[in-house]
């Protein structure tokens, strides 16, 4: 009964941008897990996204890194990798309509972008919260 | 004495094979039989793996299988290997990286079926004894890339010597041809 009643709720934890059934899946798996760390998360949030986004680590070379160093701040343009020059598709469904769709996708990027910036995978939470910050960045 | 015999003629017999051996190799670069075997002297195959193209050259240039031999993709395709890819993180699915690595292995610059004379002379200079993960750590590439000064190197249009495309106009179709080289900000390449 109580899963139930999560689940009805679930779909809110999203706001404003359209996911397909899969995604929307996935970001719900997301938030169930998010709860689970922490009995105080209601939603993601696209502020918190941001921070994780544009805010620099020390990466996995050792060296300052953040999302941006490739992505770039504009998420609607493409972007470069630092290390080999090679272009980025941009990340921004706006965008690029390929971007945010196949949830295999979604999940090798995340877990390995975390690796390169945060040095660590990131939390369910975290990873939540920057999906709705792409998804929603203008 | 017949057996003394039979190893005397063995004993030329080898020797013979070895002379032939050592003749092909010093000759080769001339020897029309050979190019006709294997083609035009700096081309390899182009990638024709859409997982591929999608799974690793998102990320980098899409080097050929036929850039490096088989023992090289076993190592470079090992999840641990991934995990520390170059410095990045490229793990990847598991049934992907089996695909992969079958495509990479059956391609290899000492496949038998490869007949790129560019993939065997980078097999050929490479130590049997050494594993490199990278072309760029293949003595025939230092060869061929030690005269170009660092600062083409480092310039923010190329970045690094692993960036084939950047000066390799038709890397992506596999030719490396010196006519095809334009370096950023220099221009032809002629050495």
């Amino acid at each position: 009964m109580k899963k139930r009643v999560l689940l009805l709720l679930l779909p809110l934890a999203v706001f404003g941008a359209n996911l397909n059934p899969d995604m929307q899946k996935y970001m719900d798996n997301l938030a169930v897990q998010a709860k689970k760390d922490n009995p105080n998360f209601t939603k993601f949030d696209y502020k918190r996204g941001e921070e994780i986004f544009t805010s620099t680590h020390i990466g996995k070379r050792g060296k300052p890194i953040s999302c941006t160093s490739c992505h770039t701040t504009d998420l609607k343009q493409k972007g470069k990798n630092i290390n080999t020059g090679k272009t980025i598709s941009p990340l921004s469904p706006l965008a690029n309509p390929k971007s945010m769709v196949k949830v295999k996708n979604v999940k090798k990027w995340l877990k390995r972008n975390f690796k390169d910036v945060y040095n660590r995978v990131g939390t369910a939470q975290e990873k939540g919260d920057v999906v709705v910050y792409i998804i929603n960045k203008k | 004495m017949k057996l003394l015999n039979i190893a005397i003629a063995s004993m030329i017999l080898g020797l013979g094979v070895v002379t032939v051996v050592v003749a092909d190799d010093d000759e080769y670069k001339n020897n029309k039989k050979y190019s006709k075997k294997y083609g035009a002297k700096y081309s390899v195959q182009p990638v024709k793996n859409e997982l591929y193209k999608e799974e690793c050259a998102s990320c980098h240039f899409g080097y050929q299988a036929g850039l490096l031999p088989k023992r090289s993709w076993i190592k470079l395709m090992e999840t641990k290997e991934l995990e520390n890819h170059f410095g990045d993180d490229a793990s990847i699915d598991e049934q992907d990286r089996l695909t992969l690595l079958s495509y990479l292995v059956a391609n290899a610059s000492d496949s038998k079926t490869n007949r790129s004379r560019l993939s065997h002379e980078i097999t050929r200079k490479i130590s049997r004894y050494s594993t490199p993960i990278a072309l760029s750590e293949t003595r025939y590439f230092k060869k061929e890339h030690d005269e170009i000064p660092t600062r083409l190197i480092k310039q923010e249009d190329v970045k690094t010597i692993a960036n084939c495309v950047a000066c390799h106009t038709t890397a992506e179709k596999g030719y490396y041809g010196e006519r095809d080289i334009k370096i950023p900000n220099y221009g032809r390449w002629d050495d």
